[in-house]
């Protein structure tokens, strides 16, 4: 599921947990979102840095796929910050 | 189609190529994330990547090292199968990594009429 939240919307949000896979290549962001969605509540928010451009793209795929709630991207300096809620 | 996706990924490059024997450790890794059962089988110079000692040997450029790769494959339950012959001809029966299983041509192909997607490397 996606459900794409504006820039400014997503900036405002506190993430209950952060995962820093900066220099992390792909799928390396992506296994430690699925590392950490494992370790948070259905409900709550996960945000996942990354210097991979594709991984906005992957996980935006990836929730899709197992059914997580897609909120969006943001730049960062030199990186990205993405958004997931745990949706299951 | 079955309720439980699984991908098998066969491996026939070694070390010797480092971007094809990353290649489907990249898929396999990107698989269990997404809660699909990954089966790796391992052929030809593709069972030296299983080899204790070898996937840290193998990195290719803008690639994620082979050896965290494998890493996450088996912690995230994936299964690791090697060619018996494979194994045998090259002397390596004994030094496989932990969770490496070997196996006979029957069991691959058990596992591939039975799967919902395969690849070959």
């Amino acid at each position: 599921m996606t459900t794409m939240l504006s820039e400014a919307d997503l900036a405002a949000l506190t993430a209950d947990t952060v995962v820093d896979a900066r220099g992390a290549a792909c799928p390396g962001p992506l296994l430690e979102a699925k590392k950490a969605m494992g370790t948070i509540a259905v409900g709550n928010l996960l945000e996942l840095w990354s210097t991979d451009a594709q991984t906005k793209v992957d996980v935006q795929a990836w929730a899709g796929k197992v059914g997580h709630e897609f909120l969006g991207h943001v730049s960062a300096d030199g990186y990205e910050r993405v958004f997931v809620r745990r949706a299951k | 189609m079955p309720d439980q996706e699984k991908l098998v990924i066969m491996v026939t490059h070694g070390p010797e190529e480092p971007e094809l024997a990353t290649i489907p450790f990249v898929m396999a890794g990107a698989a269990v994330a997404s809660d699909v059962d990954v089966v790796m089988g391992f052929q030809g110079d593709g069972c030296r990547l299983v080899q204790k000692g070898v996937a840290e040997t193998v990195t290719a450029p803008e690639f994620a090292p082979l050896a965290g790769l494998l890493d996450a494959v088996r912690e995230f339950g994936g299964t690791l199968l090697v060619c018996a012959p494979c194994v045998k001809s090259r002397g390596i029966e004994e030094e496989l990594v932990d969770g490496a299983e070997i196996c006979a041509a029957a069991r691959f192909v058990a596992e591939i009429t039975s799967a919902t997607s395969t690849l070959v490397y």
